[in-house]
C-alpha cells in the first residue's frame, strides 16, 4: 500500500518536472486550432513533420550536446558540406546506401573533429564550433564554386522519394524523426552512458572522480551529433534534390538550440529531457504557421520566435528558482 | 551594538524553518550559535542580514524596531556576514575583492588603487595573514581565502560580525591568530555571531551560546556554565546515546596487508612508505600542505605520482587512472562534498549508481529493477532519510548527502577505502552515525584510511595514525600510544627525532 503511494508521489512529480513545456505545447496546440480550425487535420500535422524533421534531428545531437554544458555552432555548416559531398557520391556511385553510408561516416568525422579539439585541444566548445562552422561552410562554397550540387536526372525520383515519400499516409521525414528521438531518449534514461552525459554536465569534477572518462563521453556525444548531422544532411539532400553550398543549412544551430532551450533543457548543462527538445522543435514550426495564417508579415517571424525563447526560458529558470 | 531578534518565525513552502525564535547579542560578546545543520542557523542569519524577510517576529537593534531588512541596510548598520561558501571572484585580485562593491574613489571619481592596497595590506598584516593584496584570489590557497573572507569584514569597521563556520579550512595556527583578532575587535565593543560545529573552539572563544534544534529555541546561557558533553546532548537532543567517547574501540585489524604504499615520490610526496591491514582503520593526518591532499589523490589515481609503488592485496595497482584505481580496488570518498563529491542537477538514485556504472556493470542498458535494489539497500543500511529516489541529491542535508557518497562507493566491495575529510561540514548527529559506519566498514574487513585533521575524530575512530610533514612521514602511531599533542607535534615538524 505504501509502496503504491510512493510510485503516484513519483509520478505526480515527474509530471510537475514535465508541465511547463507540456503546457506551453497545448496552449499553443489550442492558439493555433482558433486561429485556423483545420490546424488539426492531419494533412497540417504531416506538413508540420515535413518542416520540422530535419532540424529536428539536429536539435536530438543539440540535446546531448547542451546536457553536458557545451554547445555545437556548426551544425549548418555541417549539414550543407555532407550535403553537398553527398550528392557527388551519389552521381558518382548511384548508389543510395552508399550515400547514406557516406553522410554518417562523414557525420561522425565532423563529430570527431569537434570532439578532439574540445578535449583533446582543451578549447571551449563555443570557439571550436565558431571556427569548423565558418571552415565547413568555406570549404562547400569552394568545390560548389557558387553553383549548386545537383542530383542527376537518373537517381531522382527514386533518391527524392526518401524524403518526399510516405508509408501508409505517414512522411517518412516524420518516421525518421520519431525514431532517432525516440533512440536519443532511450540512450539519455535508460543507458549508462545517458547518466554520464547528466553528470559531466553536472559536475565534472565529481565526475571524474567517480571513475568517468569525461573527455570520452564529450568526444562521443560530438560523434553521435555528428552522425545526426549527417542523416539530417542526407535526407536534405533527397528533400531538395539541390543544395546551395551558401545557403543550405543556414541558421540550423540556431533553430535546433531554440528547440532545446524551449524545451526545458538548462543551458549551463546537466538538466534536460529529449521529449522537451520534441515538443520545442514541434512548437518552433507551430508558431511559424500560426504566424502565417493570422497575417504577421513574414520579416517579423524571426521576432516573435525570440520573444517565445526569452519567454519560455524565463519560465524555466523561474520554476528552478522554486 | 545591542541586538535583539523576538519570536522569528519564517516558513518555505511546507516546511517551517523557525518556529519563534529568541536571539540575542550585547555590545562586545562573542555568541556562539549552536545547532544541527538544518537546525535553522543560516536561516536566522540570513533574516538578519537581510538576505530574505521573515514571516513574523521582530529585529531590534538599539532598541530601535527594523522593518525591511535588506543587505543594503545591513551592511549600512555595520553588520557583516561571512558566508560558509567563499564568496569571493578568482579572477580578481585581493584587494579588488575585499574592496568589491565599496570601492574607494579619488576626486576624479576613479578607483583610488593605491589607497586600496594600502588599506587592504594593513588588515591583512594585522591578521599576520602573509597574503599580498595585489595577489590573484583564483592563486590563493582555501585557507588563505578564507583569511580574505575575514578580512573583508574587518576592512570596514563593522559592529556586528557574523561567522559561519568561519575555521573550515584553517589549520590551528590560523585559527589561534583569527581569535587573537577577534578577542582585540571585542574588546573596542564588536559583537560576533559564531556559528560552528568545532566544541572546542566554541568553548575557547565564545562567552555565550544559543542551542537551536529544528527552528525552535532551546536554550541560551554562559560558556563557562556548560561542558562540552552537556552542549553537545542539547545539540542533538534525545539521539546522544551514541555520542558515548569513552567507549573503548574495538579493532577489527587483521594480519592481512591490504594496501602497501613505498617509497611514494611526486608533488608534494617525499618517500612515503606505510602499510594498511585488512580490517584496519588508519587516519593520515598533517596541517595545509604536508601533502595529504597529494596523497589521497595519488592513492586513487587522480594526482601524479613520479616514483614508488602502491599495492592492493600484493598485486601493484596500475598508476595515474581512476578507473584502473577503481577496478584495482580502491575507492575514493572525496573532500569537499560540494565540488567533488555530489553531482547537484542528478537524481539520489544516479547519484548512488554512478562508481558501480564505470567499473562493476558491463552492461550498456540500466537495470531499473536492480537500480532500485541498489537504492533500497543503502537506503536501509545506512538509515538515509529519503522520500523519493528521483529527487535531486540536493533535496538532502549534508549528513544524508554524504551517507548517499558512501553508499556510492560501498556498492564496489573495494578492499581499500580512501576517506578525504569524510565528515566536513555535516551536522553531529550525521558525524556520529559516519563513525558507526567506518566501523562497520572495517568490521566487514575493509581497509579504511580516512585523512582529517580533527583530534575527537581521530581518536574516536583511528588504529593507528600516520602523520605526515612537508612530504614526508614524521609519525606512525599505534593507538595505544596515540596522544593529541603528540600528533600536533610531528604535523608541525618538532617530534622528528621520534623516528
Amino acid at each position: 500500500m505504501e509502496k503504491k503511494n510512493i510510485n503516484i508521489r513519483n509520478l505526480w512529480s515527474e509530471a510537475i518536472n514535465n508541465y511547463s513545456h507540456w503546457l506551453s505545447f497545448v496552449l499553443l496546440l489550442i492558439v493555433a486550432t482558433i486561429v485556423n480550425t483545420s490546424f488539426l487535420e492531419w494533412s497540417n500535422i504531416s506538413n508540420l513533420f515535413i518542416q520540422g524533421s530535419i532540424i529536428g534531428i539536429c536539435a536530438m545531437g543539440m540535446s546531448l550536446i547542451i546536457s553536458a554544458g557545451m554547445i555545437d555552432l556548426s551544425v549548418g555548416s555541417s549539414v550543407a558540406l555532407i550535403a553537398g559531398l553527398g550528392i557527388t557520391v551519389l552521381n558518382s556511385t548511384h548508389s543510395i546506401l552508399l550515400t547514406l553510408l557516406f553522410s554518417l561516416v562523414s557525420g561522425a568525422i565532423v563529430g570527431l573533429i569537434n570532439g578532439l579539439l574540445v578535449t583533446k585541444g582543451k578549447i571551449a566548445p563555443f570557439i571550436v564550433t565558431l571556427a569548423t562552422m565558418s571552415a565547413w561552410r568555406s570549404i562547400i562554397n569552394q568545390l560548389g564554386q557558387g553553383g549548386p550540387f545537383t542530383v542527376d536526372k537518373q537517381m531522382y525520383s527514386s533518391f527524392r522519394n526518401i524524403a518526399a515519400g510516405k508509408f501508409l499516409g505517414i512522411p517518412h521525414l516524420m518516421i525518421f524523426l520519431v525514431i532517432i528521438s525516440i533512440l536519443t531518449a532511450f540512450i539519455m534514461n535508460r543507458t549508462k552512458f545517458g547518466t554520464y552525459i547528466y553528470a559531466v554536465g553536472s559536475n565534472h569534477q565529481a565526475a571524474r572522480l567517480s571513475g568517468i572518462n569525461v573527455n570520452g563521453v564529450k568526444t562521443i556525444i560530438f560523434v553521435y551529433a555528428g552522425m545526426l548531422y549527417g542523416l539530417a544532411a542526407f535526407l536534405l539532400a533527397s528533400r531538395l534534390t539541390s543544395i546551395q553550398a551558401a545557403s543550405a543549412g543556414m541558421a540550423y544551430e540556431m533553430d535546433a538550440i531554440a528547440a532545446v532551450a524551449i524545451g526545458g533543457t538548462a543551458m549551463e548543462g546537466g538538466r534536460g529531457k529529449i521529449v522537451g527538445t520534441f515538443l520545442g522543435i514541434l512548437m518552433l514550426r507551430i508558431i511559424v504557421t500560426v504566424l502565417i495564417m493570422a497575417n504577421v508579415p513574414p520579416f517579423l517571424n524571426g521576432f516573435v520566435q525570440g520573444v517565445i525563447i526569452i519567454v519560455a526560458v524565463l519560465a524555466q529558470s523561474h520554476r528552478k528558482n522554486k | 551594538m545591542k541586538l535583539e531578534m523576538q519570536g522569528i518565525v519564517k516558513t518555505f513552502g511546507v516546511v517551517q524553518a523557525l518556529k519563534g525564535v529568541d536571539f540575542s547579542v550585547s555590545e562586545g560578546e562573542i555568541h556562539g550559535l549552536l545547532g544541527e545543520n538544518g537546525a535553522g542557523k543560516t536561516t536566522l542569519m540570513n533574516i538578519l542580514a537581510g538576505t530574505f524577510g521573515q514571516d513574523s517576529g521582530d529585529i531590534i537593534i538599539n532598541g530601535e524596531v527594523i522593518t525591511n531588512m535588506t543587505p543594503r541596510k545591513a551592511m549600512g548598520m555595520k553588520i557583516r556576514f561571512i558566508h560558509q561558501e567563499l564568496n569571493l571572484c578568482n579572477d580578481l585580485t585581493v584587494y579588488q575583492n575585499m574592496f568589491l562593491g565599496e570601492e574607494l574613489t579619488t576626486a576624479r571619481r576613479t578607483v583610488d588603487k593605491t589607497e586600496e592596497i594600502r588599506k587592504a595590506q594593513e588588515v591583512l598584516d594585522s591578521m599576520n595573514s602573509k597574503i599580498d593584496s595585489k595577489a590573484l584570489v583564483g592563486s590563493l590557497q582555501t585557507s588563505q581565502k578564507q583569511l580574505v573572507e575575514i578580512a573583508r569584514a574587518l576592512l570596514f569597521k563593522s559592529e556586528l560580525i557574523i561567522m559561519d563556520e568561519p575555521t573550515t579550512a584553517l589549520n590551528n595556527q590560523e585559527i589561534q591568530e583569527l581569535f587573537v583578532i577577534m578577542r582585540k575587535l571585542k574588546k573596542e565593543g564588536v559583537s560576533f555571531i559564531y556559528i560552528s560545529h568545532k566544541m572546542p573552539e566554541l568553548f575557547e572563544i565564545c562567552d555565550k551560546y544559543t542551542v537551536l534544534r529544528d527552528g525552535q529555541f532551546i536554550q541560551t546561557g554562559a560558556f563557562n556554565e556548560i561542558d562540552t558533553h552537556t552542549a553537545t546532548e542539547l545539540l542533538i537532543g534525545h539521539n546522544y546515546i551514541e555520542a558515548d567517547e569513552k567507549k573503548e574501540k574495538i579493532s577489527h585489524k587483521k594480519d592481512e596487508v591490504y594496501l602497501e604504499v613505498s617509497h611514494l615520490m611526486g608533488p608534494g610526496l617525499d618517500d612515503v612508505s606505510f602499510k594498511l591491514n585488512k580490517g584496519e582503520v588508519m587516519v593520515i593526518t598533517g596541517l595545509q600542505g604536508s601533502g595529504t591532499d597529494e596523497l589521497s589523490m595519488g592513492l586513487f589515481g587522480a594526482g601524479e605520482i613520479t616514483s614508488g609503488s602502491i599495492k592492493v592485496k600484493g598485486k601493484e595497482i596500475i598508476k595515474n587512472s581512476i578507473k584502473n584505481a577503481m577496478k584495482d580496488g580502491v575507492a575514493l570518498i572525496p573532500k569537499n562534498r560540494k565540488e567533488r563529491g555530489i553531482l547537484p542537477d542528478l537524481s539520489i538514485k544516479d547519484n548512488l549508481s554512478l562508481a558501480y556504472f564505470t567499473t562493476r556493470q558491463k552492461k550498456i542498458i540500466i537495470d531499473q529493477k536492480k537500480e532500485m535494489e541498489r537504492f533500497n539497500r543503502n537506503q536501509e543500511l545506512m538509515n538515509i532519510k529519503i522520500g523519493n529516489p528521483k529527487d535531486p541529491i540536493t533535496s538532502l542535508s549534508g549528513g544524508n548527502q554524504q551517507k548517499v557518497i558512501f553508499g556510492k562507493w560501498l556498492e564496489l566491495q573495494s578492499p581499500v577505502y580512501v576517506m578525504d575529510n569524510p565528515t566536513q561540514g555535516i551536522d553531529v548527529g550525521a558525524k556520529f552515525a559516519i563513525y558507526e559506519l567506518i566501523d562497520k566498514i572495517a568490521a566487514k574487513g575493509k581497509a579504511v584510511l580516512v585523512f582529517t585533521n580533527e583530534y575527537p575524530e581521530i581518536h574516536r575512530i583511528a588504529d593507528s595514525v600516520v602523520v605526515l610533514y612537508k612530504g614526508k612521514v614524521t609519525g606512525n602511531i599505534e593507538r595505544n600510544n596515540m596522544s593529541e599533542v603528540q600528533i600536533m607535534e610531528c604535523s608541525t615538524g618538532t617530534a622528528k627525532e621520534l623516528l
